[in-house]
């Protein structure tokens, strides 16, 4: 006879090693019964009487899971299984990359809980609560604007996640200064100097998300080294957004990344992407014509001449 | 019709203001390790809540995109006018309730008092350079103190902590002034 599968499906979310009993609606204990899963009969030893039972269930159990009246093959009762966790603690952070503009808070949870979450967060300065406009994308994102600027009063953000199997939250605070941190500064530029083998010029421009670098400036940290060498070299520039390294070695091929923080508050930006360069070299003189030649057997004793790259250890740096 | 003022030319304006700016981040400096040795020495939680706490001119302010030159010189007068008395306030409290033997704290109090002071005068010298009204000195803040003991340690607390605040944003009005005299929210 035709199996009459006309019903509404339910979810049902349990938590994985748990063991599930499914009743088949509204049947005695002891009715006639078959149970499928996805469409393919359970076996009888899975039943206490007309119950499913599901022992430790996990990931792999989950499915549609369907009873029949054994004697109608009338569909007596649909769920759809999910199982999964409730959710832990979830990991919220905050940071300002355009003070004094505005800044964001981001949230993710720390282990999968593989059925569905909801979260809200809620944002306070002292006792005001503040809009925090969600992103589309990254979903797991929020804009506050600063509405009070050199304000000794703390911002407090909760957010709280919840799923079918719980609920949980996490909560920061924090003063409107400690967050900010800057993007990395943009389009590091490095150009050897004509004439100057020991010299490298770099350039960068403001991170342009940084809206007010007049009121609110950045100091800079540069960092640089040969290819070769493991080592970093760095110096600081409280302002500008240039610098020429004096100290390279001639002929060496160099990395160079720039980083960027308020020059009062918050802290230090991610490094910039890097910039190569190598310093300015002297045109090897090479011997071409047959004139060249003649002339430098007469008036020399001819050698084999050897280009050799002095490599001369900059007075600053003590290599180790 | 005669055009408005031009005002100091941009090199003329940061010979100007560069000489605060470094004062300003000088005392920023100094208060924010006074404030840590403050919290220190009082055995305070910085988790407090200092609301009741009133009569201390407080940095935070909506406006700050949009303030004039002549405004925010102004406010950052009265501001470090008052903070001359409050910290005086503080120094005598910690003299004679909190901390009397601990000589170099009402020294770092003391200095933070002049940082506090030769700052104010050299903005109101600033205001007068840039011909700008300075504000006239009201009288200073006087009568009898009340509160707890832990209410006046409280409010050194917030003294400190709100003078902390107006030295970043007066480095920031300072650097934003320094660059352009009326301020044009972007």
């Amino acid at each position: 006879a035709q199996r009459h599968s006309q019903q509404e499906s339910r979810m049902q979310y349990e938590r994985i090693g748990s063991d599930i009993t499914m009743k088949c609606g509204t049947l005695d204990w002891d009715a006639a019964v078959t149970w499928t899963a996805n469409g393919t009969d359970i076996d009888k030893s899975h039943l206490n009487g007309s119950s499913l039972l599901i022992r430790a269930a996990d990931l792999s159990h989950n499915g549609i899971y369907s009873c029949f009246d054994s004697s109608t093959w009338q569909l007596r009762y649909q769920v759809t299984l999910k199982m999964g966790y409730p959710p832990k603690e979830p990991v919220l952070m905050c940071r300002s990359n355009n003070y004094p503009k505005s800044f964001y808070c981001s949230w993710h949870m720390p282990y999968p809980t593989y059925i569905p979450n909801s979260f809200n967060i809620s944002v306070s300065h002292g006792s005001k609560l503040l809009a925090c406009e969600r992103d589309t994308f990254p979903k797991n994102r929020c804009h506050i604007k600063y509405s009070h600027l050199f304000s000794t009063l703390k911002y407090r953000v909760t957010v709280v996640v919840t799923n079918a199997l719980g609920r949980n939250s996490a909560s920061i605070s924090f003063e409107e200064f400690s967050i900010v941190k800057p993007d990395p500064p943009e389009n590091v530029v490095a150009k050897p100097v004509i004439n100057n083998p020991r010299r490298l010029e770099v350039t960068w421009q403001n991170p342009a998300s940084w809206p007010d670098p007049d009121s609110f400036p950045l100091k800079f940290f540069l960092r640089y080294r040969p290819l070769i060498l493991d080592q970093w070299q760095h110096v600081e520039l409280s302002d500008g957004t240039s610098h020429t390294i004096t100290d390279a070695y001639a002929g060496k091929e160099y990395i160079i990344q720039v980083a960027a923080k308020d020059s009062e508050i918050g802290t230090w930006s991610d490094w910039s992407v890097a910039a190569h360069a190598t310093p300015w070299m002297e045109e090897p003189k090479h011997l071409t014509t047959e004139a060249q030649i003649a002339e430098t057997s007469t008036t020399t004793t001819t050698t084999t001449t050897t280009i050799t790259t002095v490599y001369l250890q900059p007075p600053t740096t003590k290599i180790s | 019709m005669a055009s408005a003022p031009a005002g100091p030319s941009p090199t003329r304006r940061r010979e100007l203001y560069q000489p605060a700016i470094q004062h300003a981040r000088t005392m920023r400096a100094h208060l924010a390790r006074l404030l840590d040795a403050y919290v220190e020495s009082q055995g305070l939680n910085i988790e407090l809540d200092l609301d009741f706490v009133d009569g201390i001119p407080s940095a935070s302010t909506e406006q700050w995109g949009n303030l004039a030159e002549a405004e925010r010189l102004e406010l950052n007068v009265k501001a470090y006018r008052s903070f001359q008395d409050l910290l005086n306030e503080v120094l005598e409290d910690q003299k004679q309730h909190f901390t009397p033997a601990s000589t170099d704290f009402h020294e770092d109090i003391r200095t933070a008092i002049i940082h506090v002071e030769t700052f104010s005068n050299h903005l109101e010298e600033l205001m007068v350079s840039l011909e700008h009204e300075v504000p006239e000195k009201e009288m200073g803040i006087s009568g009898v103190e009340t509160g707890t003991l832990f209410q006046k340690k409280l409010k050194g607390y917030k003294v400190l902590l709100e003078l902390l605040q107006w030295a970043r944003r007066s480095i920031s009005d300072l650097n934003q002034l320094s660059k352009n005299g009326r301020y044009q929210a972007k």
